[in-house]
């Protein structure tokens, strides 16, 4: 089974809790973990991961280059580039490398044969540990700048499912990126079961709400888990947004400064301080979903 | 002239701080907050207003007429998105969820008429007045679309009509080409951080970027007591940035956050230290123009 836990947007401690849940589960189950935030992977760190022993690099981006020698500098790449992407910069057309996507309509548009150059470039590199707790993770960094990191994510979960196969694993436990954007639908492409994470702040509301709407594009059963429950006493609106969708609520974890306490020391909560507040919910939550999703 | 707030990751309090700097600024210099994290754009909640004077963005996207299409399949080959796929007589068929809206295809097509001016929403802009005095422009990418790339640049230049002196960017987490496309053009990248090792490994990824772009880099800590501010010093060295703020944890910003009423308008010592940043930025300004 596949599951991807997603928020909408980072800050409400999605890699937290997916890394405790992961620390209850690997005793019942033969597991994966898909680190998909390629563009701030820290599901690793967080399960003490600190040598990656295998490095994929990821060739799939493509930016563009132009050739000042042969330019006539007419302006129509830059007139044309949808991105906005080619700039004058001292008199010659520059590409910026970092924004640009990659599309080639530069090339196409240029009457200079030759001018402009799609380049092939490393957009980042897939690694692969097994963590402390003995299951094996798959995380993906994208480099600064890059665009596609759906596609990093994709080939993130294609390696994981090899190596499902290979180490006969039954469950893939994917932590999406921030966002609803393509690292996020990739994240949740192909997953059986979404559970999202959200705590109750208007801001955190209306994330988990945009997140829950790609996951209605996949019709995948979600569920949902309030973080931080009790920083903001007396606001229902995100228990009513779930029962009025029909999401049933996995349990709620109370705001405990042991979590960012045991994020300092890199360690899941519930190893680090196993009778704070915070990780007996967690287990009450792993419970749950050992009994419901994972039965 | 335009400055980025940046944080690397997601929930370092990035928001927070563009918000209550715009605040802060919007009483010496004219000034646009513009939220570009358009697939989760807060900054009006916690701004505490609802978003106005909606337009929405639309992307281009070929359509074909079948009558005059020669199935040359020019078309599928040039596109990079591979979002058109060829029947076996080469009939082209689009996949509307790949598409980039990049024209590609319609540039090389050698049939005028064969690619038609389709269009597909894929979000919004807005621009909302705030009772603080200055407008937020705000692009939200619709649900279900994977591109950011092409809200981010309809918002910004969104922003840069209202001619303000200073648009002041909040940018997505991340590091990818949209966060780069949303900092670009900025004379000075503020990167949030918090002092933990999640945050050390986020805050060297966002001062690399701005590294790469040539931009002069300040660095705010934010709940700075949650960990070693030494460690983020080691990083500023190494990257030549400047540690300018000192934020520590704080039940009234925690709250301030939920009631969508800027900390920067009450009284204490979170709106000074917000105050004393917005001092600094104001004497950059000065420096710069
Ligand atoms: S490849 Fe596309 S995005 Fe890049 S510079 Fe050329 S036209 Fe612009
Ligand atoms: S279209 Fe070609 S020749 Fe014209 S400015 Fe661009 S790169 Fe130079
Ligand atoms: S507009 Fe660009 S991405 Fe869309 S089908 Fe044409 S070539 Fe492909
Ligand atoms: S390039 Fe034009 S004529 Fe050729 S297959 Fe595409 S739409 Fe048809």
């Amino acid at each position: 089974m596949q599951i991807a836990i997603a928020s909408g947007k980072g800050g409400v401690g999605k890699s937290t809790v997916t890394a405790s849940l992961l620390y209850f589960l690997k005793d019942e189950y033969r597991l994966i973990a898909v680190d998909a935030d390629a563009e701030a992977p820290n599901l690793g760190l967080l399960l003490g991961v600190t040598e990656w022993e295998e490095e994929r690099e990821h060739v799939g981006a493509k930016v563009a280059r132009i050739n000042p020698e042969t330019c006539i500098r007419c302006g129509i790449c830059h007139e044309k580039c949808p991105h906005d992407s080619i700039k004058l910069v001292d008199g010659d057309y520059v590409v910026n490398q970092l924004t640009c996507e990659g599309c080639n309509v530069c090339g196409l548009v240029c009457p200079v044969p030759g001018t402009v150059t799609l380049e092939e470039v490393r957009s980042g590199v897939i690694r692969r540990a097994t963590t402390k707790y003995g299951f094996p993770i798959i995380s993906a960094q994208l480099d600064v700048g890059r665009p596609e990191s759906g596609k990093l994510v994709t080939e993130e979960k294609e390696w994981a499912k090899q190596l499902m196969k290979k180490l006969d694993l039954e469950h893939m436990i994917v932590d999406s990126a921030a966002g609803i954007g393509c690292q996020v639908i990739a994240s949740l492409g192909g997953a059986d079961v979404a559970i999202l994470i959200a705590e109750p702040t208007p801001a955190s509301i209306s994330d988990v709400r945009r997140v829950y709407k790609v996951v209605q594009h996949f019709r995948q059963p979600a569920y949902l888990i309030i973080n931080k429950a009790d920083i903001n006493p007396g606001f229902r609106a995100l228990r009513e947004w779930a029962e009025g969708e029909g999401i049933p609520i996995l349990g709620e974890i109370p705001y405990d400064r042991a979590i960012p306490k045991s994020m300092a020391m890199l360690k899941p909560v519930v190893e680090a301080f196993p009778e704070a507040p915070a990780s007996r919910a967690i287990r009450e939550i792993a419970e749950v979903i050992m009994g419901e999703i994972l039965k | 002239m335009q400055i980025a707030v940046s944080g690397g990751k997601g929930g370092t309090g990035k928001s927070t701080i563009a918000v209550n700097l715009a605040v802060a600024l919007a009483n010496r210099i004219e000034i646009a907050l513009a939220d570009l994290d358009v697939e989760a754009p807060n900054d009006h909640l916690l701004l505490g207003v609802e978003l106005a004077n909606e337009e929405p963005v639309t992307q281009f996207m070929p359509k074909f007429d079948y009558s005059k299409c020669t199935r040359c399949r020019k078309c599928a080959e040039v596109c990079e998105e591979h979002a058109i796929i060829t029947l076996k007589d080469g009939t082209p068929f689009l996949m509307p969820t790949l598409c980039s809206g990049c024209r590609a295809c319609e540039i090389v097509c050698p049939v005028p008429g064969a690619i038609l001016e389709g269009s597909r929403l894929v979000g919004h802009t807005y621009v909302t007045e705030t009772p603080y005095g200055f407008p937020l422009v705000t692009g939200k990418l619709l649900e279900g679309e994977e591109r950011s790339m092409p809200l981010v640049v309809v918002a910004k230049k969104r922003a840069q009509a209202l001619n303000k002196d200073l648009i002041l960017v909040d940018t997505a987490a991340g590091t990818g080409n949209t966060v780069s496309k949303a900092i670009e053009d900025s004379k000075l990248l503020i990167a949030v951080t918090e002092p933990t090792p999640l945050g050390l490994h986020d805050l060297e990824l966002i001062l690399e970027l701005g590294r790469l772009m040539s931009i002069p880099t300040w660095i705010v800590v934010n709940r700075a007591d949650l960990g070693d501010v030494k460690e983020v010093e080691k990083l500023a060295t190494k990257y030549g940035a400047e540690i300018v703020a000192e934020i520590p944890y704080s039940e009234a910003i925690v709250r301030s956050y939920v009631a969508g009423r800027p900390i920067v308008l009450k009284d204490g010592p979170e709106a000074e230290i917000f105050k004393g940043l917005a001092d600094r930025v104001a004497e950059f300004l000065k420096e710069v123009i």
